[in-house]
């Protein structure tokens, strides 16, 4: 299916989905409250303020219903009132990426309109928007409306400044909320995470009101310098909903890194054109809240990783998003993001014994019976070049440092517009068995991943984000055996009925 | 001579051996969403194939009835049309059968694991010991006693939950926190009945308190990201999590009293 037809299946379903939504109905604030007052507060607050206990524990913050400012709303630019509907549909559908789960699981469908009434209360909003968005007429996705978005989208610095030319959202300059919190602009490659859903309908209603309490400015509004007309934020919400990355969109179903076998030399660059390839597998990183410091803001949130082997090597790719490069010393790294700065890094953990049975090593650094290699890559600083690390561990309190170039672990890796791509390979085989994993075909191995964002809170080791144990294969080539046992089974079942047959027929005479 | 049947013998058998493999299909995985394990299915189909024609071979009659039809196949003339149907696609179906097999299966391997073990007797924490089969929560008394005071104790509960164990248990304390499909064995649901509620408050305490690592080997402890407890919270605050948990999902913990 080309991206068009997907878009044009994806807007229809979502049309499916609009017409069966029901229409707003009145709530009653009194009951609102005693709901709210049994789910709401812990993270909003009792007061509506956004100050529950959770408070500093969740990136993004709650919402502070008090300031009056709903991101996700649909009326006119000009009037910071919600409509009903639009609190309704955050509260059964929640928000992606954030602790705010949907509600219509527990709460029944009146219940959550009592909430909106309830909710809409704190900042006094007693009647509806007086205008709403205007939408003109849909124009439909198409190659030729892509094109002109995308030229709205870069023109005059009109959406890449905060979005950055691959819409990554890749850092350029410092973002404020209204209550001076820190804030980033939206990774639009990856629309899955949209709070307000990827529909460009969805999308184009953003781009017309802004996001209250952000930089994201009204492209509807007359006085702005970059203004766009209905027609052209219908190309631009079309541009941006093509945006979409589909291999950094985790299928949970997909847990194997498969392996391909290459003849000859692996690719030695991560910006070798072979890499688009090799099938890519995405996990989700968790931030590391188990053992020691923990760390509950996180900001990488997915690893790509892609493998192949020779004979002789394995190498690994690892792409993840990270919207700061940062090197401790660089002007432009700590320009942008709260000091101190951290290198960013990333590592990859391993068994040093591949499990026969179904017991692995414990899955953060190890334990004492079943130690793991971690191959840890570090961005290096100003006057440092990168680094890659070679550690054995038997849980976070037993490390070894150990001597990645002995081994033959070696790292390249590259940065561009808010992507990371290291590149690690190892020889299969080592000198030191009994100290480092050594690779074989057609094994499930463990295999699990971490990140450290230096812009973000990691000058302590522990403030990283992590995977579970998921698997590395390398695939083994199959060469013609299955086809050739499977064609003598066949032969010896067509002989086989033959002679039945043919022994029967006397009989039957 | 056999009366004549509405569906013949030899379909009924085949009808009856597919019928129970959708059943099992249906029970398992849809109705209780537990994939069952490929090795486990064909065992019981074995028995199932066994059992099944040992009933319909256990007269002589019955026999005869069943091997009819696939002899009258092979053997009866006028059916010479149907035999090369047969003979061409029965050996194409074991030929392919055989490819499948051979060409190396790319799944991730199947792992099972004891969801709620038995706890142990005994155990340690905060540098005490506890008996597991006396040990009561020491905040339940005041549900009856003083109803205020119990409430509060909720509610503390609840703060440390919000704080601690939202990012996997969920807000709704349903299994589907926003760390949750990271995270393998995903964590426990405890709005379902086959949860907190079949559990005694001491077994709560245990697994809260000596989290993942304290886990017996058959609950594959080295996969499971919940934290040790007696690290991070006091003794009291896990025993008003436990309150809030079920306060929240409105579910009664089990004790030797009610038993």
């Amino acid at each position: 299916m080309s991206t068009v037809n997907k878009l044009a299946l994806l807007t229809f379903c979502t049309a499916l989905l609009m017409a069966g939504s029901a229409a707003a109905k009145t709530g009653v604030a009194a009951k609102g409250k005693e709901i709210y007052d049994k789910r709401c507060t812990w993270c909003h607050g009792e007061k509506g303020d956004g100050a529950g206990a959770a408070k500093d524990r969740l990136n993004p913050p709650p919402r502070d219903f008090t300031s009056g400012n709903y991101k996700i709303r649909s009326s006119d630019f000009a009037d910071p009132t919600p409509n009903d509907d639009d609190v309704f549909r955050m509260i059964r559908d929640g928000m992606p990426n954030t602790a705010m789960p949907g509600w219509s699981s527990l709460l029944a469908e009146q219940d959550m309109w009592d909430l909106v009434a309830y909710v809409k209360s704190f900042a006094g909003y007693d009647k509806p928007p007086a205008k709403q968005v205007d939408y003109g007429t849909q124009i439909k996705s198409s190659a030729e409306s892509i094109e002109k978005g995308k030229k709205l989208f870069e023109d005059g610095d009109r959406c890449v400044e905060c979005h950055g030319k691959t819409g990554k959202g890749s850092a350029s300059k410092r973002l404020k909320g209204d209550a001076g919190e820190r804030t980033w602009p939206r990774n639009l490659t990856k629309p899955w995470i949209f709070r307000g859903s990827n529909d460009p309908k969805d999308i184009f209603t953003r781009i017309s009101t802004g996001i209250a309490g952000t930089e994201m400015p009204s492209f509807a509004d007359p006085k702005s310098k970059k203004k766009l007309s209905d027609e052209e934020r219908w190309h631009v919400a079309n541009y941006v909903a093509s945006l979409a990355k589909t291999d950094k969109k985790v299928n949970a179903e997909n847990t194997v890194i498969k392996a391909d076998k290459v003849e000859g030399e692996l690719p030695n660059t991560p910006e070798d054109e072979r890499w688009e390839k090799s099938a890519p597998t995405t996990f989700y990183l968790v931030p590391q809240i188990i053992g020691g410091e923990r760390f509950f803001t996180p900001s990488n949130d997915t690893i790509t990783v892609r493998s192949m082997y020779n004979d002789k090597t394995l190498a690994m790719l690892l792409e993840w998003d990270d919207r700061t490069k940062s090197i401790p010393g660089d002007d432009a790294a700590e320009k942008l993001a709260d000091a101190p700065i951290a290198e960013d890094g990333v590592a990859v953990q391993l068994p040093v014994v591949i499990p026969k049975e179904m017991q692995k090593p414990y899955f953060g650094m190890g334990d004492a019976a079943n130690p793991v290699n971690i191959w840890h890559w570090k961005s290096g600083a100003k006057d440092a070049t990168e680094t890659i690390n070679l550690i054995n561990s038997k849980g976070f309190k037993e490390i070894e440092k150990r001597d990645a170039a002995g081994v033959g672990l070696k790292s390249k890796a590259s940065y561009s517009d808010g992507t990371w791509k290291v590149l690690m390979y190892r020889p299969l085989t080592t000198s030191t068995p009994d100290k480092d994993i050594q690779f074989s075909e057609g094994r499930f191995i463990p295999v699990a991943f971490a990140a450290w964002d230096g812009s973000n809170n990691s000058e302590k080791g522990s403030k990283h984000t992590m995977t579970t144990w998921y698997w590395l294969l390398l695939k083994p080539a199959t060469g013609s055996k299955p086809l050739i046992t499977a064609l003598i089974v066949a032969g010896l079942f067509i002989g086989g009925l033959l002679w039945w047959a043919r022994s029967a027929k006397p009989a039957a005479r | 001579m056999t009366k004549k049947r509405l569906i013949p013998r030899l379909l009924q058998l085949a009808l009856i051996i597919i019928g129970v493999y959708f059943s099992f299909i249906l029970l398992f995985d849809v109705a209780l969403h537990q994939i069952i394990p490929k090795s486990l299915l064909t065992m019981y189909m074995l028995f199932v194939v066994a059992g099944t024609v040992m009933v319909f071979t256990f007269t002589e009659e019955g026999a005869q009835e069943l091997v009819g039809p696939i002899k009258a196949l092979v053997e009866d003339p006028s059916k010479k049309m149907l035999r090369n149907i047969v003979f061409v696609i029965v050996p194409l179906l074991a030929g392919y059968y055989t490819y499948t097999s051979m060409m190396p299966s790319f799944e991730a391997p199947m792992e099972l694991r004891t969801i709620h073990p038995a706890p142990p007797s005994k155990f340690k924490a905060f540098g005490k010991s506890y008996n597991l089969t006396t040990l009561e929560n020491p905040f339940r008394k005041f549900e009856k006693e003083d109803p205020a005071k119990f409430k509060e104790l909720v509610k503390e509960g609840g703060n440390v939950y919000i704080k601690n164990c939202q990012y996997c248990h969920g807000d709704k304390l349903d299994g589907n926190g926003p760390y949750a499909s990271g995270l393998n064995p995903t964590p426990l649901n405890f709005q379902d009945v086959g949860t907190i509620a079949q559990l005694q408050e001491s077994f709560l305490f245990w697994r809260i308190a000596t989290g993942g690592p304290g886990l017996p080997a058959e609950a594959a402890p080295w996969i499971s990201a919940m934290p040790v407890w007696q690290d991070y919270l006091t003794e009291d605050e896990i025993w008003k999590v436990i309150l809030y948990l079920y306060d929240y999902t409105g579910r009664r913990p089990r004790s030797w009293a009610n038993e």
